[in-house]
């Protein structure tokens, strides 16, 4: 329990030193929000002087930045300074397209590598061992968006199979997660194979070996129980990209995900948005990592030892 | 995989393969900068031999001077993430206490971003120091500030587990100082993780370069970018495939090169083949 505590609060003085971090530097930039609106039409001083006190901007930053931390403490995630309307509604609103898109790619990216790892672990160093890592390592050196292209070329425009652009059904996910799971597959079930491996060549796996267990038998009771916790690591590592990891995947296939709002809040410079997704995506990472060491720790009694 | 010594050659090949098409560039055959609006779309020909873009310029000799942009940003992110992930890995693992916790909190911390969005922030708002280098070199700051993550966490890993070793605690019983005991004792044995994460930073970074380039954020229009070209590309889908294929192709040799000489120098340092 204590060391539950202490996983807690370490996470949380990380997240606080990565928010101050994105705010002092969103800070020192040029320009400001005020300036954004002055661009189309000069405005008259007293409402310029209602705006500057609105978003408290003459106040030097640290203050600020407690200010937006007492906010937060209270639920208030800001108000969008592009949108000019809540955070916490912008991000509500954009949240499921990110969540179903890369919860998709993840479930396919576990289910399609553990079967290849599993393949690759029958018989190491076999034909079949060879061939899958050579398929899995040279389809991961594909550009993304370069796949993205010929897919939208091949479905989209050549076939009509499948809608070139923007969200809607299922059938807009179907090429995204395409593009999301394919890069991911070299490395988890590499992953996957290697930890079998690892627990079949072992002392255990001779011992089984020599009292006869049989082949399917022995990959079951002996291989896929040590895949187990290297791949809880791995996917604590994997969960964080649902909040923002498929930001040029949603750029190119027009989805309305979280990825594409970091993007555009960036180059516009909102930075009640980038805050609100910097925290909600570390967020994420270090629940997952915590997450996943606990689960870990609960599956295999000997890496609690591990600090 | 057994240690297959292929695996290293194939990698030295395509890197090798693009790093001659990168210091070849002034030589080969077509320029990668002369509008010839006369000429705009044409497919690959004698005169062009992978056809022309949009603007009418030669795609193989932008294809060149592109893999210049894509090595130097490679490299270059490797160098940097070197550069700042060995002295604090070496000092996390070494040191301990203090410090090992200030640095695991520093390496979390980055780990909550996805890095591409980290170097984009970076590239996209540029605070003025940044702005002033030349564009190769910002685009490998930004990304090597995200990306020494990996060298610092398998140094701390590997300094971790050498510091009560019998041959530390050897080279201590001699008289050996704290320094050179780093130097001399541990710094050999962790350097082989770190240069296979090297090869490995260098690819993904390549990619990375390529991607802010076709997002817009990377390398500015009359710089050949593969990234950019892909970009262009898309404009003109459907209707002049050597646009896409060409930059596609040479971004996949590169990245797949790189993996391969990552996965082959480990086999090549790893005594436990097998596990690979």
């Amino acid at each position: 329990m204590a060391r539950a505590v202490r996983r807690a609060v370490s996470a949380a003085v990380t997240l606080g030193l990565v928010t101050l971090v994105v705010f002092a530097l969103g800070a020192s930039l040029p320009g400001s929000a005020e300036e954004d609106d002055e661009r189309a039409r000069p405005l008259p001083p007293d409402y310029r002087a209602a705006v500057r006190a609105q978003f408290h901007l003459d106040a030097p930053w640290h203050v600020r930045y407690v200010r937006w931390v007492a906010d937060l403490a209270r639920g208030d995630l800001g108000i969008s300074l592009r949108e000019k309307r809540p955070v916490a509604a912008i991000i509500r609103e954009r949240l499921p397209v990110s969540l179903a898109l890369n919860a998709l790619a993840l479930t396919a990216i576990v289910g399609l590598s553990v079967p290849i790892g599993i393949a690759g672990a029958w018989r190491p160093s076999s034909r079949t061992d060879r061939i899958l890592a050579l398929t899995t390592t040279a389809i991961y050196a594909v550009p993304v968006f370069w796949a993205a292209l010929l897919l939208q070329w091949l479905f989209s425009v050549r076939l009509g199979w499948l809608p070139l652009f923007g969200s809607g059904g299922v059938a807009h996910l179907v090429l995204p997660v395409a593009c999301l799971t394919y890069g991911g597959l070299a490395y988890v079930s590499r992953f996957v194979r290697t930890a079998i491996v690892e627990g079949t060549t072992g002392e255990g796996g001779r011992v089984a070996r020599a009292r006869g267990v049989g082949p399917v038998r022995f990959l079951v009771a002996h291989g896929i129980p040590q895949a187990a916790i290297p791949l809880l690591t791995l996917a604590g590592f994997l969960v964080p990209r649902l909040v923002g990891g498929s930001l040029l995947i949603e750029e190119i296939f027009g989805l309305p995900g979280l990825g594409s709002l970091m993007f555009q809040s960036v180059l516009a410079r909102d930075l009640p948005v980038v805050l609100a997704l910097t925290l909600l995506s570390g967020a994420a990472t270090l629940i997952a990592m915590t997450g996943a060491d606990a689960l870990a720790a609960w599956v295999d009694p000997r890496s609690r030892r591990v600090a | 995989m057994s240690r297959d010594p292929s695996v290293l050659r194939t990698g030295l090949l395509l890197c090798g393969l693009v790093a001659v098409a990168a210091l070849a560039a002034p030589w080969i055959p077509g320029e990668p900068y002369r509008v010839d609006l006369e000429r705009v779309l044409e497919a690959p020909s004698w005169t062009h031999w992978m056809g022309t873009d949009g603007l009418g310029r030669d795609v193989l000799a932008r294809l060149a001077y592109g893999a210049r942009v894509s090595l130097t940003v490679g490299l270059g992110t490797a160098a940097i993430a070197l550069v700042i992930g060995l002295p604090l890995g070496a000092l996390a693992g070494y040191r301990g206490g203090w410090w090992d916790a200030a640095v695991s909190r520093v390496i979390e911390a980055v780990l909550c971003f996805p890095a591409l969005l980290l170097a984009l922030a970076l590239l996209a708002v540029a605070p003025a120091w940044l702005a002033r280098l030349p564009e190769t070199l910002r685009i490998a700051l930004a990304l090597g500030i995200v990306a020494w993550t990996p060298t610092a966490r398998y140094l701390r890993a590997e300094f971790k587990r050498m510091r009560g070793s019998e041959a530390v605690h050897a080279a201590r019983a001699a008289g050996a100082g704290g320094w050179r005991i780093a130097a001399r004792h541990l710094l050999p044995q962790g350097l082989a993780p770190v240069l296979v994460t090297m090869a490995f930073g260098a690819a993904a970074a390549a990619l990375a370069e390529a991607s802010l380039s076709f997002i817009g954020v990377g390398v500015s229009p009359p710089t050949a970018s593969w990234g950019q070209m892909l970009l262009e590309a898309l404009r003109h889908m459907g209707r002049a495939w050597w646009l896409a294929a060409f930059p596609g192709a040479a971004l996949f040799v590169t990245v797949y090169g790189f993996n391969r000489l990552a996965e082959g120098l480990r086999d090549w340092l790893d005594p436990r083949p097998l596990l690979r």
